[in-house]
């Protein structure tokens, strides 16, 4: 009984996260744009670098404590900022208006948000940067406000996203074909990119920018070794994601080692095993 | 100033060395859309380091080395030679899951080493500063032997990187793709040792992208990215030294900043190419 009371909070964390992930990741494989959430991330935690300096500068003198909310509520701001500025940028600076693929800026942008947040540390405040915590996180641990906090945002997010899901499909089935071209496409790629970057900032606040890369890769990977269709995908995915973290999470609990790495490498082990099984029916064919 | 030289030489002949084979192979990195390889090149041999250690090899011994550099190219060997047209992924979603399963594996075995965890982080900092003439003249040779297996076949490789997308294309280039990648995985875990992964990652990928924004020509694009990489290394030791900030994070933030003013001049240039050529339009159909 108390496995169920102790893991029931992560497992819903985890599906939640996994039903939107799936989904976003069908975009980001089709757009390929990869890595869009490790930067994304890093772009959040630039943002937070710098509620963490300025409060440095201005709280010196006093003690600790009673302005904490404040704090978070600034770093929200300001890594939800950067998150609007980087999504601009990403929407302005797409394949067809320069020559080099959309991926090649992510990839600057999150060596420049990584770089100039130790560069701002190593000159304010005197630390390190948190790199390691980042990446891990503890799914373990979520509270059921955290959860219920997630619920709502990843809900919002869905909505709108169900609203408009032919806008938002059509923009990324097309995203490379040249010849293709939607009115006010700058308008729903800045929506898009702003939309998962508040899902980001909540899922790596939750399990950690590595859990979050594996659910957004890792199944809607192996979904398109079996569909093409956007519907089959999501609910191949979902459904894929939600028994491995299950597993992942029981596993955890029962011969102690972090869930995160259990939940990735049985994603893997399945994307490896469907990929040799699709290949072995196609060689057949 | 001679003083400064001389501390400083090692270091700038390897930014010189390494800012020429990187961005040679940014720009092929680039015109394939593989941009994260080296990063995740970088973490398979941090894995094999660690595999190392787990069986018992001491640190920094040659049987970890070892280890490691055959974990590099077992891994790289598998990418070079699957197929991915086939299936709807394209070779950046591969790297992104090798590089999730890789980085995830270090995790659990970080577990089990004692201060496991300094391994996942370790390829992430470097300091050209503290680098050696020995280890210039190392990685001399390595770039040598790499460089000329690429100048015998640069237009192989060229023609088989231009036409990466091209479903169509031959498909008995397996064995070039194999030389191709074991020569760039050495060169990859190397360059990560002397200079850790982000300036690795933006020496190849910044000077490549400025430099493909104005221009096609693959000739033009392997000399000026490799002027840009040294230029832009040498300017923010220059930096790091007079303002006292790290040398790695000055010289990715300056390429950085310099490849998007070039991005935003460009699409900005376009955009109102586009509004002028618009407005021509309007007016020509206005006076008819």
């Amino acid at each position: 009984m108390t496995i169920i009371e102790f893991m029931l909070a992560p497992l819903i964390a985890c599906i939640l996260l996994i039903l939107i992930n799936v989904y976003f990741g069908i975009h980001v494989l089709k757009r390929e744009i990869i890595f869009i959430d490790i930067a994304l991330a890093q772009i959040a935690a630039f943002g937070t670098t710098i509620a963490v300096v300025i409060h440095h500068l201005f709280h010196q003198a006093q003690e600790h404590g009673h302005e904490h909310a404040e704090d978070t509520f600034l770093a929200y701001i300001l890594a939800l900022s950067f998150i609007t500025i980087s999504a601009l940028v990403f929407s302005f600076l797409k394949n067809r208006k320069i020559s080099i693929p959309l991926e090649a800026i992510i990839g600057i942008s999150y060596a420049f948000a990584t770089t100039a947040a130790v560069i701002i540390l190593d000159k304010a405040a005197g630390s390190d940067v948190h790199i390691h915590d980042m990446l891990i996180g503890s799914i373990l641990w979520v509270s059921w406000h955290q959860v219920v906090r997630l619920a709502i945002i990843v809900a919002l997010v869905a909505l709108i996203h169900y609203i408009f899901r032919n806008r938002f499909m059509q923009l990324s089935d097309n995203y490379h074909n040249k010849d293709c071209k939607m009115e006010n496409s700058f308008l729903w790629d800045f929506l898009f990119y702003l939309t998962f970057g508040i899902i980001i900032i909540e899922a790596v606040n939750i399990t950690g920018i590595l859990t979050v890369f594996a659910f957004l890769i890792l199944p809607a990977s192996f979904s398109a070794l079996f569909s093409k269709s956007w519907k089959n995908r999501i609910i191949i995915g979902a459904i894929l994601g939600s028994v491995i973290s299950a597993f992942g999470l029981y596993f955890s609990w029962k011969i102690d080692v972090p869930v995160a790495p259990l939940i990735i490498i049985g994603l893997g082990l399945f994307l490896l095993i469907g990929a040799m099984y699709k290949k072995l029916i196609l060689s057949r064919k | 100033m001679i003083d400064n030289l001389i501390f400083l030489g090692p270091a700038i002949t390897a930014c010189v060395l390494l800012a020429g084979i990187l961005s040679y192979f940014g720009n092929h990195i680039l015109t394939r859309g593989i941009i994260f390889i080296d990063i995740a090149i970088a973490q398979i041999a941090a894995l094999g380091t660690m595999v190392g250690l787990l069986l018992g090899f001491a640190e920094e011994s040659f049987g970890v080395q070892a280890i490691s550099y055959g974990f590099t190219i077992v891994v790289i060997s598998f990418f070079a030679i699957i197929r991915t047209k086939k299936f709807e992924i394209s070779q950046e979603a591969i790297i992104g899951v090798i590089y999730c399963v890789a980085l995830g594996l270090a995790l659990l075995f970080a577990e089990m080493i004692p201060g496991g965890s300094n391994y996942i982080t370790k390829t992430i900092s470097g300091n050209i500063l503290w680098v050696t003439w020995k280890q210039v003249l190392f990685t001399l040779i390595v770039i040598g032997i790499v460089g000329l297996v690429h100048i015998i076949w640069a237009k192989k490789f060229i023609s088989i990187s231009e036409n990466i997308r091209d479903k169509k294309a031959e498909e008995n280039s397996r064995f070039m793709e194999l030389i191709f990648f074991v020569t760039f995985g050495f060169v990859i875990v190397k360059a990560v040792h002397i200079q850790g992964i982000f300036l690795v990652f933006i020496l190849l990928i910044a000077p490549a992208a400025t430099v493909r924004l104005f221009t096609d020509n693959w000739k033009l694009r392997f000399i000026w990215s490799w002027v840009i990489g040294f230029v832009g290394s040498v300017v923010g030791i220059y930096i790091s030294y007079q303002y006292n900030v790290s040398n790695g994070p000055a010289i990715v933030c300056l390429l950085s900043t310099v490849v998007f003013l070039a991005a935003f001049y460009k699409a900005f240039t376009r955009v109102i190419q586009k509004k002028q050529l618009a407005s021509k339009v309007l007016n020509n159909t206005k006076s008819i």
